[in-house]
C-alpha cells in the first residue's frame, strides 16, 4: 500500500463536486451584478442623453422607451438575479455539505484514534472547534469562491473598457489595484497570524479551566478557587484583544475596499474631461464612471471574503491533522459461539502504546464469567480494549478454541462496552443498537436493567433521549442493556455497576450474566467484594 | 454553529424554553444576584455606542457628500462646464469618508471588545462565588465552549445590531433631507414607498417565524446530528452499528437541509424586497426625471431640472435604502445574540443553590458540634458508609476554616487537600508535587514522593522527572491521591484528605497510612474514609452514619 495515512480533506471529489447548481448560481451571480451595474451606468446614461437631447431640437424624436424599459429589466435582473443566486447557492452549499459530512463521519469512523485511550471529540468544547472547523471548509465555496470570481470577472471587464476608453485612467486604475492588492495579501498573512495566535491561547485557556474545574473542591479548600480562575480567563480575553486586532485589520481591508472604486470613478471623470472630451463624447465615460460606482458596492464585502478565505484555509489544515486509515472492507465472521478464548503471552499496553506489566497468559471459557480487578491504573481497560480489537499488540497471542484470531476477527466478534458509555440523541429503539429484535425483547433487556418505568414515563420505545435527560446510573443502564441484547460470542464490559448502587448493581450483574451464560464474558471493576453474584472468577491485574 | 452547541448541552430542566427571542428573561430558581447578560451587556455598551452612533452618522453625511459632489460634477461636465475644484472636494470627502469609516469601524470593534471582556468578568466572578457542588453540575465542556463564543455573540447583538438599528431610524432621514433641498416631490416618492416596504417585512418576517417554528418541531432534533454522531463514535463503533448509523446519517442530513431551504427561502425574500424597492425606486425616478427633461411630461418636481439635480437625486436615492439592507444583514446576529445571551445566563450567571436541602440533611447540629471541637494535631477519621454525608462534613469544615476572618495567615496558614481530585500541572513529577509550594530543594521533593511510593510506580517511569501531560491524563486516581498527599506533607500545613487509601493496591495503602499517621503527630490530619485500618489508627472518630441514624431516630 503506497500511503497509508491519508489526509480527510482529500476526500474523492467526483462525488462531492456537483457543479451544476454552482454554475447555475455563477450565472445568477453575474446576472446580478451585470443588472446591479447597468442599472446605476444606463440610468446615468439615460439622463446625460435626454439632457443634452433636451436642450435641442431633437427632443422630439429621442426613443425614450427603449433604454426606459431596459433600465427597469435592469432593476428587475438584479433582484431576481441576487435572490436566485442566494437560494440556488444555498441549496448548492447545503448539497455539499450533507456529502462531505457523511464522507467526513466515514473517514473518522475509521480513523485510529476513536479507539485508543479517550475520544478527543467526545468533549464538548473540542467538538465545537472541530464543527466550527467543518463549517468554514463547507462554506468555502458559497462565501469565498463564488462571490470572488464574479467580482474578478466584473473588475477585470471594467479594467479593459477602462484601459481601452481612457488609457491614462486605466493606467491608474491598474496602478491603484496592484497596491491594494499587496496591502490585501500583506493583511492577509497578518489575519492568519493572528487568528492562529487565537485559536492556540483559546485551546490553551481551556485546557486551564477544564483541569481547574475539575479540580474544584481541592482548590476550594486550599483557597486557591479564585485565583486558579485568573489564568484562563486572561487567556479568553487575551483572545479577545487578539480579535480586536484581527477586526482592526479587517477594518483596514474595508477602507481600502470601499476607497478603490470611487477613486476608479474620479480618475475615469477627470481623464475623460483632461482628454479633451465634450459633450456627448463625454457619456460613454460618464456610463464607466457609474459603472464603477456600482461595483464599488458589491465590493464592500471583499473583506468578508477574504478572512472566510482565511478561516477555510486554518480549518482545512486542522482538519487534515486527524489522520485516517483506508478503510478496511468488512468481512464477515460466522462464529455464533466460542468455547474459549485464550491469551497466550499477551504483551500489555498502555493506550498511548507503550507496555506496561508482564505479558499475560489466561485462559476464559464460555459459562464462566471473569472479573478482572486491581487498582486504579493497572491496565485493565487497556487490556479489554486489546481483547476487543480495539488496541493493536501482540496479534496472533489471542485464539478462540485454538484458532489464531486477528484485529477485524476480534472487533467483529466483540462486543465492547466501555465505562464512559454515550446515550445517542436519538429514539431509545436506536438507542439499544438491535435493529433485529422484536418490541418484547427490547422491554425485557429494559426490564433487566429496571430502566423500564423510567422509559415507560418517559414515553415508550419511541420517545426521543439525549444525553443529558438520563442520569449517570440511568446511562450505564442502558448500557448493559445493549449488551443484553448483543448476540455475539465475546461480551466485555468495563466497570459495569459503575455508579450504580451496589444492590442494584449485583441484582443487574446477575441477570445479565445469566443471560449471557453461553458466551464469553470478562469484565473489569475496582472493587472485588462487591461482586459476589454467582459464579464469577476473579482474576488479579497486578500493577506491574 | 451556536445553536448546534446550545443543542448538545444538557438539558436544564429548570429554565423554560423560549422559543422567540423578545422577552427573554430566564425564570431562576432563586433571585438572580444581577442582571441578565444582556442588561449587562447594554450597560457595558452605552458609553461606546454613543461614540459611533455619532460617527457613523458623521459617515452617512460625508459619503452623501461624496455622492452629491460627483453627481453635480457629472452634471455640469456633461451639459459643459466642468468645476475641476469639485472634483478635489469629492476626493478630499471620499479620503474623509474612508477615514471616518475606518474610525467607526475600530470604535464598534473597541466597544465589543469591552462587552465581551465585561461578561467574561461577570462570568468569571459567578464562577469563583459559585458552590463547589454546582460548579460540579455544571456542563464543562458546554461551558468551556460558550465562554468561547457567546460572550462576542452578545457583543455583536449590544453593538454591531443595535447600531444598524439606530442607524435604520436616522440614515434614511439624512438621505431623504438630502434629496429635499433639491427636489421635495422626489424625497415625497421615497418616504410614501417605506411604510409599503415595512409591511412586506411585517408579513415575511411572520411567514420566516411561522416556518422556523415549524421547522423546529418538525427538524429541530436533526440540527445537531452530525455533531452527536462525531461525539458517539467510539460506542457506535463498539456497537457494530456504523454502517446504519451512516445511513440515518445521511438520510437526516437531508431532511433537515430541506427543512432549512424552505425557511431560507422566506427569509431571503426579506433580502430581496429591499433589493426590489432600491432598484425599482432608482429606475422609476430615472423614468420620471428623464420624461421631465424631455420635457414630455411636466410632473411638478420632476421638470425643469438641471443634469446635476436630477444625478443627484438618482444617486441619493440608493443610499435611502442602505440602512434597511444593513440591518437586514445583521439578522444573523440578533438571533445569534439572544441565544447566546439565554445560554450564558443558564450556564452561569443564574443562582442555582439546588443542594442546600441536601446538606442541611446531613450537616445536622451535633455533627457541627463534633465537628467544630478539632484538635490541633493529631488523627481525625470521619466514618460512615459510602454517600452518607462524609465528603460533604470534609468540605463543609474546610469552608468554615477558610471563610475564618483574623486568624488566616497567622495560626491557621491554609490546609492541604488531598483527593483524586486534585490539580496537576503539566510538567514532570518534580513540579506536580512541588506546586505552589516555593522553592524546594529537590532533596525534598525524593524524600516525599518516596514515602508514599511514587518513585518505584511501573506506570510512572522516570522518578521524580516522569512526565505528566496536560489535566494529568497520563494518571490514574490512585496517582493523584499519592501526588496529592506528597504535596501536603511537602507544605506542612493541616491535611484534609478525601477517601486516600481508596483505589490504592494494599502495598501503597500501607504506605499511605503510615505517611498520615508520621503527618499526624505535627499538624491536625483530618481524612474521610471508609477504610477500617485507617480509621483504627485515628485519635478520634467522627461517624457520620451513626448521627444520620440519631437524626433518623429522633424524627421517627
Amino acid at each position: 500500500m503506497k500511503d497509508n495515512v491519508s489526509s480527510i480533506v482529500n476526500l474523492p471529489q467526483a462525488s462531492i463536486r456537483q457543479t451544476a447548481p454552482w454554475r447555475l448560481a455563477l450565472v445568477f451571480a453575474f446576472a446580478a451584478l451585470a443588472g446591479g451595474i447597468l442599472l446605476t451606468s444606463v440610468s446615468v446614461w439615460l439622463l446625460g442623453a435626454v439632457a443634452l437631447a433636451g436642450m435641442t431640437p431633437a427632443a422630439l424624436t429621442f426613443s425614450f422607451q427603449m433604454p426606459a424599459a431596459f433600465i427597469r429589466l435592469f432593476a428587475l435582473t438584479r433582484t431576481a438575479a441576487k435572490y436566485g443566486e442566494r437560494v440556488v447557492g444555498h441549496r448548492a452549499a447545503l448539497t455539499d455539505q450533507n456529502v462531505r459530512r457523511s464522507a467526513l463521519f466515514a473517514a473518522m469512523a475509521a480513523a485510529p484514534s476513536v479507539c485508543r485511550a479517550s475520544w478527543q471529540l467526545g468533549n464538548q468544547d473540542r467538538l465545537a472547534d472541530f464543527l466550527d472547523d467543518v463549517e468554514d471548509v463547507d462554506y468555502a465555496r458559497l462565501r469565498v469562491s463564488l462571490p470572488s470570481v464574479t467580482l474578478c470577472v466584473a473588475l477585470l471587464l471594467l479594467l479593459a473598457t477602462t484601459l481601452w476608453m481612457t488609457p491614462l485612467a486605466g493606467v491608474a486604475i491598474l496602478i491603484l489595484f496592484a497596491a491594494s492588492a499587496a496591502a490585501a495579501v500583506y493583511l492577509a498573512s497578518r489575519i492568519e497570524a493572528d487568528q492562529a495566535a487565537l485559536r492556540l491561547s483559546r485551546r490553551h485557556a481551556s485546557r486551564l479551566l477544564g483541569a481547574a474545574m475539575q479540580a474544584v473542591v481541592p482548590l476550594q479548600g486550599e483557597r486557591r478557587w479564585d485565583a486558579m480562575l485568573g489564568e484562563p480567563f486572561g487567556g479568553y480575553t487575551d483572545a479577545q484583544n487578539r480579535a480586536l486586532m484581527l477586526r482592526r485589520r479587517q477594518a483596514l481591508l474595508d477602507m481600502l475596499a470601499s476607497c478603490v472604486a470611487p477613486c476608479a470613478m474620479l480618475s475615469v471623470l477627470a481623464c475623460a474631461w483632461l482628454a479633451g472630451l465634450r459633450g456627448a463624447a463625454l457619456l460613454p465615460p460618464a456610463l464607466l464612471a457609474f459603472a464603477w460606482l456600482a461595483v464599488g458596492d458589491s465590493l464592500q464585502g471583499a473583506s468578508r471574503i477574504l478572512i472566510a478565505f482565511v478561516r477555510a484555509k486554518a480549518a482545512k489544515a486542522a482538519l487534515a491533522k486527524w489522520p485516517t486509515a483506508p478503510d478496511a472492507p468488512p468481512r464477515r465472521y460466522a462464529q455464533d459461539r466460542i468455547s474459549t478464548l485464550s491469551l497466550d503471552g499477551l504483551p500489555r499496553c498502555a493506550p498511548d502504546g507503550r507496555r506496561i506489566g508482564r505479558p499475560l497468559a489466561a485462559v476464559f471459557k464460555a459459562g464462566r464469567p471473569t472479573a478482572l480487578h486491581g487498582p486504579s491504573g493497572c491496565g485493565k481497560t487497556s487490556l479489554l480494549k486489546q481483547i476487543a480489537g480495539w488496541l493493536d499488540a501482540g496479534d496472533g497471542r489471542i485464539a478462540a478454541d485454538g484458532v489464531g484470531l486477528r484485529l477485524e476477527a476480534r472487533r467483529s466478534m466483540t462486543c465492547f462496552c466501555p465505562h464512559d458509555a454515550t446515550v445517542l440523541a436519538d429514539t431509545v429503539r436506536e438507542n439499544l443498537f438491535a435493529p433485529n429484535a422484536t418490541d418484547e425483547e427490547l422491554w425485557a433487556a429494559l426490564n433487566a436493567v429496571e430502566l423500564e418505568g423510567r422509559i415507560s414515563a418517559a414515553g415508550g420505545l419511541d420517545s426521543w433521549l439525549t444525553q443529558g435527560e438520563l442520569s449517570l446510573g440511568e446511562a450505564q443502564r442502558l448500557n448493559l442493556a445493549r449488551a443484553w441484547l448483543s448476540d455475539k460470542p465475546i461480551v466485555l464490559l468495563d466497570e459495569p455497576t459503575e455508579h450504580l448502587d451496589a444492590e442494584q448493581g449485583e441484582r443487574i450483574l446477575s441477570i445479565l450474566l445469566h443471560r449471557l451464560r453461553q458466551r464469553i464474558v470478562i469484565l473489569s471493576s475496582h472493587e472485588p467484594c462487591g461482586m459476589a453474584s454467582g459464579g464469577l472468577v476473579f482474576r488479579h491485574i497486578a500493577q506491574g | 454553529m451556536l445553536h448546534a452547541v446550545s443543542n448538545c448541552q444538557d438539558n436544564r430542566p429548570m429554565v423554560p424554553e423560549q422559543p422567540d427571542g423578545s422577552d427573554l428573561h430566564p425564570i431562576p430558581t432563586s433571585a438572580a444576584p444581577g442582571s441578565t447578560a444582556l442588561c449587562q451587556a447594554r450597560t457595558f455598551a452605552a458609553p461606546g455606542l454613543r461614540a459611533a452612533i455619532a460617527l457613523q452618522m458623521v459617515r452617512t453625511v460625508l459619503r452623501l457628500a461624496f455622492t452629491g459632489l460627483s453627481a453635480i460634477f457629472v452634471g455640469g461636465m456633461i451639459t459643459g462646464d466642468a468645476n475641476l475644484p469639485l472634483l478635489g472636494a469629492a476626493l478630499a470627502t471620499l479620503i474623509l469618508v474612508s477615514t471616518i469609516g475606518l474610525l467607526t469601524d475600530r470604535a464598534v470593534a473597541n466597544t465589543e471588545l469591552k462587552v465581551a471582556n465585561g461578561l467574561l468578568g461577570t462570568a468569571r466572578s459567578a464562577l469563583a462565588a459559585a458552590q463547589s457542588r454546582d460548579i460540579q453540575a455544571m456542563p464543562l465542556g458546554t461551558l468551556i465552549a460558550g465562554l468561547q463564543r457567546y460572550p462576542q455573540a452578545v457583543a455583536s447583538l449590544a453593538v454591531g445590531h443595535r447600531l444598524a438599528s439606530v442607524m435604520l431610524g436616522l440614515g434614511p432621514l439624512v438621505a431623504a433631507a438630502a434629496i429635499m433641498a433639491v427636489s421635495w416631490q422626489a424625497a415625497l416618492v421615497l418616504v410614501v414607498l417605506t411604510p409599503v416596504m415595512i409591511v412586506f417585512f411585517i408579513l415575511i418576517g411572520r411567514a420566516i417565524r411561522i416556518g422556523a417554528e415549524a421547522q423546529e418541531k418538525a427538524f429541530g432534533r436533526l440540527a445537531a446530528q452530525f455533531a452527536d454522531r462525531i461525539r458517539a463514535l467510539p460506542t457506535i463503533l463498539g456497537n457494530h452499528a456504523l454502517p446504519r448509523e451512516s445511513r440515518k446519517l445521511a438520510t437526516r442530513m437531508d431532511a433537515y437541509t430541506s427543512g432549512t431551504m424552505s425557511v431560507l427561502r422566506v427569509a431571503f425574500l426579506n433580502a430581496g424586497i429591499i433589493d426590489l424597492f432600491a432598484s425599482l425606486s432608482i429606475a422609476i425616478l430615472a423614468v420620471f426625471l428623464g420624461l421631465g427633461h424631455l420635457k414630455l411630461m411636466s410632473v411638478p418636481g420632476f421638470a425643469g431640472l438641471q443634469l446635476w439635480q436630477s444625478l443627484f437625486i438618482l444617486m441619493i436615492a440608493p443610499e435611502y435604502f442602505a440602512p434597511f439592507r444593513r440591518y437586514a444583514e445583521q439578522y444573523h446576529a440578533k438571533s445569534e445574540g439572544f441565544a447566546a445571551a439565554t445560554a450564558l445566563d443558564t450556564l452561569v450567571l443564574a443562582a442555582r443553590p439546588q443542594f442546600a436541602d441536601f446538606e442541611a440533611a446531613i450537616l445536622t447540629r451535633e455533627l457541627l458540634g463534633e465537628a467544630s471541637l478539632l484538635p490541633r494535631t493529631g488523627l481525625v477519621a470521619i466514618t460512615g458508609a459510602s454517600g452518607s454525608g462524609k465528603s460533604t462534613l470534609l468540605r463543609h469544615v474546610a469552608g468554615l476554616r477558610s471563610a475564618l476572618p483574623d486568624q488566616t495567615e497567622r495560626d491557621q496558614p491554609g490546609i492541604a487537600w488531598c483527593s483524586t481530585e486534585i490539580y496537576v500541572p503539566e510538567g514532570t513529577l518534580g513540579d506536580a508535587i512541588g506546586w505552589e509550594a516555593g522553592p524546594c530543594s529537590r532533596t525534598r521533593l525524593f524524600l516525599a514522593a518516596g514515602s508514599v511510593g511514587l518513585l518505584d510506580d511501573a506506570l510512572l517511569p522516570g522518578g521524580i522527572d516522569a512526565s505528566i501531560k496536560a489535566g494529568g491524563e497520563n494518571l490514574s486516581g490512585g496517582q493523584r491521591v499519592r501526588i496529592g498527599l506528597a504535596r501536603a506533607l511537602l507544605s506542612g500545613r493541616d491535611i484534609f484528605a478525601d477517601e486516600p487509601t481508596a483505589k490504592l493496591d494494599p502495598a501503597n495503602a500501607a504506605m499511605v497510612r503510615r505517611a498520615l499517621a508520621d503527618a499526624a503527630q505535627t499538624r491536625l490530619v483530618l481524612v474521610a474514609t471508609h477504610d477500617r485500618a485507617l480509621a483504627m489508627l485515628a485519635g478520634n472518630t467522627i461517624d457520620v452514619g451513626w448521627h444520620n441514624r440519631q437524626a433518623q431516630e429522633k424524627v421517627a
